[in-house]
Order: structure tokens, then C-alpha cells, then sequence
């Protein structure tokens, strides 16, 4: 189009050129202008930052699964959101502000339409969908080096690169998980220790803490891989030491200091294991002569791992891992109500906790899924509907 | 994925109802009108037989706009799955929203 044409449909619409400012934007569709060639993705302020800073955002997901769009270290849940109006994307269109700051552009600006589209994504916030990771690392658990297992070809394992494409979340998010749940990296895939394997060598540490008769704080690591390295792979001493302690340096060493809480948690999940329930008290006992020397056991250390029924007479205890119920809000409530009827907000919490965002608290979660009531003067919370 | 090197700004247009082309076919190519502004910083837009009045708006929600890589576009945005590019982020749009007025050209003459 040239001036002159503009010119005259101004003329034609009895706008006066003398209220508008000098320079016009021509639209024009441009030639890949097609619905579905691009798309809109509405971004929170912090993530257009990022963007604009140079990072990149990745959308995750199979073809079965609902797609995510992952930053750095966040996961969204996307959704389309329809609206009755066109929207059109165009480059280098300049608004009044830019026109009137810069006085020397054109009078006419071609601009081309790059694309349009009556719809775009929204994001929310959502917890990463980790439990994957957790399942795919339990396909091929690490038995040791002596398994036969390993010499097989298996394609069970995973680096990741794997798991970046599979997990449906961000890459920071999916690291602190590994870190959580102690997956560590042989010949580089990431690995889960297969549960015997593991104990055996908490076994290993313990048993030299106790003939050492070392300060549960002040592990050495270099004497730990003395005296164990013939026994098991360096790599393993130091990755138990790491998976149940904390490391620190001390006049040059490295030492550790041994968490208590986990150390006898993980043996009253060996204990566990091995039968439906179990009486309380006799557990207790058993649990207790089973810890290391100077450990002493707590019932709360098991939240997550074991339930209490202090409505059974005698009282029991059976092992129910929060990492084994479903990832979902609901099918996790209806999970919980069918083991048990009524809960109180002690007992549910350790295993509603991890569903829990920065807008949704246990409260908020307990609110939502549940109905409270009382029940001899405390209060419990059951099922909104009814349990088939 | 993100760019390296800054992203382009680019401007939403968004309008009342749909475009259709004059001609049946694709949109790609065809003239939709002139875009001004008023000295106050109104936008015009005359489309066809009709003026559109607007505004300016600043995105509290700024958009990315994505483009496919490889492969033909789909109908819809059914599934996200695949590679993206960000190509632009949008942080302006030019809301159209009153109703268009309708440019007459001709007057009837009185018989």
C-alpha cells in the first residue's frame, strides 16, 4: 500500500490526518500465517524473566500423559484457555509511545501478521510428577557387584538424559529427588540400592562404628574404606556413609555424622517387612535391640513408613510407605480412607504432606478431601463419599 | 526451548469475532487494514468497511509465542507434544473491542 492509499481511505472514513499521528502500520497476513503454525503460552513475570534472561522452558510428557512445561526448576500444568476473540501476533508493530520517541520512523510500516489463533495455553504451578522416577529406578534395583543380574544386558537403566525426557519435571526438581530418595550413579546410570543390599551395608558401617567404638558423630570416611574396601566398592561405603550421614571436614579429614533417626528407621523398615502386622510392644522391643549401640528408637521416627492401630487389641504396627500410594490428590485420599475409616490429623499428615504446594497446606488438603468429625473428643477426618 | 540473544517484541492484536478472507482460501498473504493511532494514542484500525476503536494494554501476563519445529502444523493445539522454539514474548496488546463502525461510501440520492 502506499501513502496515497492510505490517504484516501482516511479520507473515506472522515478521519482527519491532523488527530492522528504521522506513522501507519499496514497489516498484512504473512505467508506461514495458518492456525496452528504457532501458539500463545501465557508466563507468570517470573518466567518471562527467564526467558528473557536466555533460559529455556521444555514441555514434558508422553503421549498418555498431560503435558507439563518445565523451567529450570519449576513444573506448570498446562490448560487451554478458549477466548472469543482473534488474537494476532505482529512483529514490529510499534506502539504511540515507541512512534513518539523515535521520530525519524517511516511513515508507512509494513507489518506482516506472523500468526493468530483464538485460544493459548495457560500455566499453573504444580507439584512435580516424581513418582515415575521412583518406578523406573525400582525396575533394576542395584544388588552389588556381585549380583549376576548386572552382567546381563538390561535396559532397565537409565542416565539423565533418560530422565529428563521421561520425568514430567524440571531438571533441579528431578536432581533433588534422586538426592532424596539416595539414588546414586554407577558407570552413569542412576541407580536405586536393592533394600538387602542396602542394609548389608549400613551393616558393614555400623559394625565398625561399634568394634571402633567411634562417636556416632565423627565417622572417618578414609578408615571406613580401609577397613570395608576389601568387603564392598569404595563408591558403595561412601555412597551409605552419604545416604545416612552427613559429611563435613574436620582438620583436613572427612568424617561423617550418623542421622540417628534415619539409621533406626531403616531398620524398622527391615523388621517390618517381613509380616502383615505386628504387636506393638513386642516390636518395640525387638526394634530397639536391633539399633546400633547408643540410637535410641522413637515411634516417631516411622512417619510415612508405619501406621499405629491403637484400636487393636494388642495394639499393632504395620508398614505403610507413603512412596507406595498413588501421586494423585484424590485417588490418594480414597487410598488412605480405605485402610482406614477415620484418621486424626497426626496420623494423616505424614502421608498427605508431600501433596502439599505453596496454596495448599494439610489443612487446606484435609479441607478439601475429607470430612471432619469427632470421635470421643477428638477430632478425625473420614471420606466425603463413600468407600466401595 | 529459549533463544540465545534477545527476544523479539512482538505486539498482540486481538479482536472482536473472526477474520475471514475476501476470497475463500487461506488468510496467508491478504491485507486485514490500517493500524493508526490518534495523537492521544488511541488505535485505529480501519478493516474492510469498518473502523475499530481500541486501547493499549500492558500484559499483567506477558505471552510467549511458540513455534512448531518441523512437521505441519496441526489443526488446533490439541497435543503440545514436540519441539518448540520461543520466538517472541508479547508484553503489549491492542485490545479492539468496541464495535465496528461502519464506513459508508455511498449515499443513496433522494429521488
Amino acid at each position: 500500500r502506499s501513502r496515497a492509499q492510505v490517504d484516501a481511505t482516511l479520507r473515506t472514513a472522515k478521519l482527519d490526518p491532523a488527530e492522528l499521528l504521522p506513522a501507519v502500520h499496514c497489516l498484512r497476513f504473512g505467508p506461514h500465517a495458518a492456525p496452528g503454525h504457532c501458539a500463545l503460552l501465557q508466563l507468570e513475570p517470573a518466567l518471562c524473566a527467564e526467558l528473557e534472561a536466555g533460559r529455556s522452558l521444555v514441555i514434558r510428557g508422553e503421549k498418555d500423559e498431560q503435558a507439563v512445561l518445565c523451567s529450570k526448576d519449576k513444573t506448570y500444568d498446562m490448560k487451554i484457555a478458549d477466548t472469543s476473540n482473534m488474537l494476532l501476533f505482529v512483529p514490529g508493530c510499534k506502539t504511540p509511545e515507541e512512534l513518539n520517541a523515535d521520530p525519524s520512523t517511516s511513515n508507512i510500516i509494513h507489518s506482516q501478521i506472523a500468526g493468530f489463533s483464538n485460544n493459548y495455553w495457560e500455566l499453573r504451578r504444580c507439584r512435580p510428577k516424581l513418582k515415575k522416577l521412583r518406578k523406573l529406578l525400582m525396575e533394576d534395583p542395584y544388588e552389588g557387584p556381585d549380583s549376576r543380574k548386572d552382567q546381563a544386558l538390561t535396559f532397565s537403566k537409565y542416565t539423565t538424559e533418560d530422565l529428563l525426557s521421561l520425568i514430567q519435571a524440571s531438571e533441579e526438581e528431578i536432581l533433588h529427588q534422586l538426592q532424596v530418595i539416595d539414588a546414586c550413579k554407577i558407570e552413569g546410570y542412576w541407580r536405586i540400592l536393592e533394600f538387602d543390599y542396602e542394609m548389608k551395608l549400613l551393616d558393614h558401617v555400623t559394625q565398625l562404628i561399634d568394634s571402633e567404638s567411634w562417636s556416632l558423630s565423627k565417622v572417618p570416611l578414609r578408615t571406613c574404606l580401609e577397613e570395608l574396601g576389601s568387603l564392598e566398592p569404595r563408591e558403595m561405603i561412601e555412597h551409605i556413609l552419604l545416604s545416612y550421614g552427613r559429611k563435613y571436614v574436620d582438620d583436613g579429614e572427612v568424617y561423617f555424622e550418623m542421622h540417628e533417626d534415619k539409621i533406626c528407621r531403616a531398620i524398622a523398615q527391615m523388621l517390618l517387612r517381613n509380616a502383615v502386622k505386628f504387636n506393638l510392644s513386642e516390636f518395640q522391643e525387638v526394634w530397639q535391640q536391633s539399633v546400633p549401640e547408643g540410637m535410641t528408637t522413637r515411634l516417631d521416627q516411622l512417619k510415612g513408613l508405619a501406621l499405629v492401630d491403637k484400636s487393636s487389641r494388642p495394639e499393632t504396627i504395620f508398614l505403610l510407605k507413603v512412596e507406595d500410594l498413588p501421586e494423585d490428590n484424590q485417588e490418594r485420599f480414597n487410598s488412605l480412607f480405605g485402610i482406614r475409616e477415620k484418621w486424626t490429623e497426626v496420623d494423616i499428615t505424614p502421608y498427605i504432606q508431600d501433596l502439599c504446594t505453596e496454596k495448599q497446606t494439610v489443612g487446606a488438603l484435609l479441607t478439601k478431601y475429607a470430612r471432619s468429625s469427632m470421635l470421643n473428643g477428638v477430632k478425625v477426618y473420614n471420606s466425603r463419599r463413600p468407600i466401595s | 526451548s529459549g533463544g540465545t540473544g534477545a527476544l523479539a517484541q512482538w505486539v498482540l492484536v486481538e479482536l472482536q469475532g473472526e477474520v475471514e478472507p475476501r476470497q475463500s482460501g487461506s488468510l496467508a498473504g491478504s491485507l486485514l487494514g490500517d493500524l493508526h493511532y490518534t495523537r492521544e494514542g488511541v488505535p485505529v484500525l480501519i478493516v474492510g468497511h469498518h473502523i475499530l476503536y481500541g486501547k493499549v494494554v500492558q500484559l499483567e501476563k506477558p505471552f510467549a509465542v511458540l513455534v512448531k519445529q518441523g512437521g505441519a502444523p496441526e489443526a488446533g493445539p490439541g497435543a503440545p507434544h514436540g519441539h518448540y522454539t520461543v520466538t517472541a514474548l508479547i508484553k503489549t496488546k491492542l485490545l479492539f473491542k468496541t464495535r465496528p463502525k461502519p464506513i459508508i461510501t455511498h449515499v443513496p440520492k433522494k429521488v
